[in-house]
């Protein structure tokens, strides 16, 4: 298991990931309004730089919106750039397509300073870590 | 050195021949090239406001939608010969054949000699910019199907030019579909210079079927109506008309609309040809095995749940070298190889569907072996 410094966590602004590498894999951390996210740049569809993408939020229409269009998750849905899948920031997971998602790491804050935890992979997809 | 032929392909070990992948024509790059008095035209829409493939008299879309923030982003553009090998490179693709990003729509204008004359000026602009075969850049001559004698003419003068190696017939906004007799000018002259035509559609609305979607309000729908049904209803008309009867050494490509409907097409047009022979006379076999002929190029690839039904879809209609690689780069659903390559073919059918079958459609260089 590595660890990564990232950076000051003041420097990471919401919708504005900072970038890391660790050998080949490349890693953007995400500040939520609850603490921190860190995800690979690889969009499990075709690989595009997923982490590249806007931040925004997306539209839905359920029955708690009484089927009309909503705007929902606004500041929480990374848009990959190369065909526009959407996955919620949260969790990683990709909105209304539940068992892909981006592959994530633990993310920890240690006197201002964020840092990353790169490990074997079924240990960084083990739980989605905050910080 | 060879390679270890247990180790899957990798995108370095296939020749990749790239169908479709669109160059850039902004109105004020063409109008150097286009007939008076249309330059005027290109000149005033130049310097005017433009949007993404979206310019009235130039590339009409007539979007309907309300947008939404930060989508849009594949609004990908690529301006030069040297972006698009630099680009190209970047996806380990060898070769392109160029399609244009705005006269995608050309086949909606009213006015035949504008057409006509936007069709002279685009195939002048490639062969003066873009198409070149050190740079693996080949071109697809324009055929504007409001005028197919001017058509005919410019396929009989850029396919004398081994730059050029196919025929673009534009499906958006067509009227008649491609099987209608009055084309049978190009189809002539395609034949005649050995060059394929590559029908290839686009996402617009207008009144002119299949394309009377000014309804719908969801672009989920309208796209694949844009492209696949499009396909299947020119491929009906073409059939119906007899094309392949009348030019046995045509060849006839599909494009950016998948391979999942050719079985569909094949098998509806048999079951009709059974009961209405009289309504195809021109037909000497049944239309499956015309249909079995064409070429298809994959995007966009399908991804079904379980991959290996894209290899039982291509077999149903004997395509293991019917079926082409195309990635639409630099468009907003494009595919990159890799996508492709990855899918459970075994290593012959890889090979055929990256290059090979589409070096001997389009008669290209054979390439220095790669290791």
């Amino acid at each position: 298991m590595a660890r990564i410094r990232v950076g000051p966590a003041d420097e990471i602004q919401p919708g504005q990931p900072a970038f890391v590498t660790h050998g080949d894999i490349e890693i953007a951390v995400f500040r939520l309004d609850d603490g921190f996210r860190a995800y690979r740049n690889r969009c499990p569809h075709q690989q595009g730089p997923v982490c590249t993408g806007p931040v925004s939020g997306t539209l839905v229409a359920t029955a708690d919106t009484d089927w009309r269009l909503a705007w929902v998750l606004e500041g929480r849905v990374l848009i990959c750039p190369w065909h526009s899948m959407e996955f919620d920031l949260d969790t990683g997971r990709r909105i209304r397509a539940q068992s892909e998602r981006l592959r994530a790491f633990p993310v920890e804050v240690e006197s201002g300073q964020v840092f990353v935890q790169v490990g074997p992979r079924s240990a960084a997809s083990a739980a989605r870590q905050r910080a | 050195m060879t390679r270890d032929s247990r180790k899957p392909l990798g995108l370095d070990d296939v020749f990749i021949v790239d169908c479709d992948v669109h160059a850039n024509e902004p109105p004020e790059a063409l109008a150097p090239y286009i007939d008076m008095p249309w330059r005027r035209s290109l000149e005033l829409l130049g310097r005017g406001p433009q949007r993404y493939l979206d310019i009235p008299g130039y590339a009409p879309i007539l979007n309907l939608d309300p947008p939404f923030p930060d989508r849009g982003l594949g609004n990908r553009t690529v301006t030069s010969a040297r972006q698009m090998r630099d680009e190209l490179d970047e996806l380990s693709i060898d070769v392109g054949i160029l399609f244009p990003d705005n006269l995608l729509k050309i086949a909606v204008f009213p006015h035949v000699d504008y057409a006509a004359a936007l069709g002279r000026a685009y195939n002048a602009w490639l062969a003066d910019a873009w198409v070149s075969r050190e740079e693996g850049l080949y071109g697809a001559v324009l055929a504007a199907p409001q005028d197919p004698k001017d058509a005919a003419e410019q396929i009989r003068t850029y396919g004398a030019d081994d730059r050029f190696v196919a025929v673009y017939l534009p499906v958006a906004g067509l009227r008649p579909l491609w099987g209608d007799r009055m084309y049978d000018p190009i189809y002539e002259a395609a034949e005649e210079m050995g060059l394929p035509v590559m029908l290839h559609s686009v996402g617009i609305i207008h009144p002119h079927f299949p394309f009377n979607l000014e309804h719908v309000e969801s672009r989920i729908v309208r796209h694949p109506i844009n492209h696949e049904f499009a396909l299947m209803a020119n491929l009906f008309t073409m059939i119906a008309n007899g094309v392949p009867v009348r030019y046995p050494n045509l060849e006839i490509v599909f494009t950016e609309g998948g391979v999942s409907w050719v079985p569909f097409v094949m098998w509806r047009m048999d079951k009709e040809y059974a009961e209405i022979p009289t309504g195809a006379p021109f037909l000497e076999r049944p239309p499956s095995e015309y249909i079995k002929e064409m070429y298809y190029c994959t995007q966009p690839i399908e991804e079904p749940e379980r991959a290996r039904d894209l290899v039982t879809m291509i077999d149903l209609f004997d395509g293991r070298d019917k079926v082409i690689f195309a990635s639409d780069w630099p468009h907003h659903d494009f595919d990159h190889p890799r996508k492709v390559l990855n899918m459970p073919f075994d290593a012959q059918l890889k090979r055929n569907i990256m290059g090979e079958t589409a070096r001997r459609l389009f008669k290209l260089p054979v390439p220095v072996p790669v290791a």
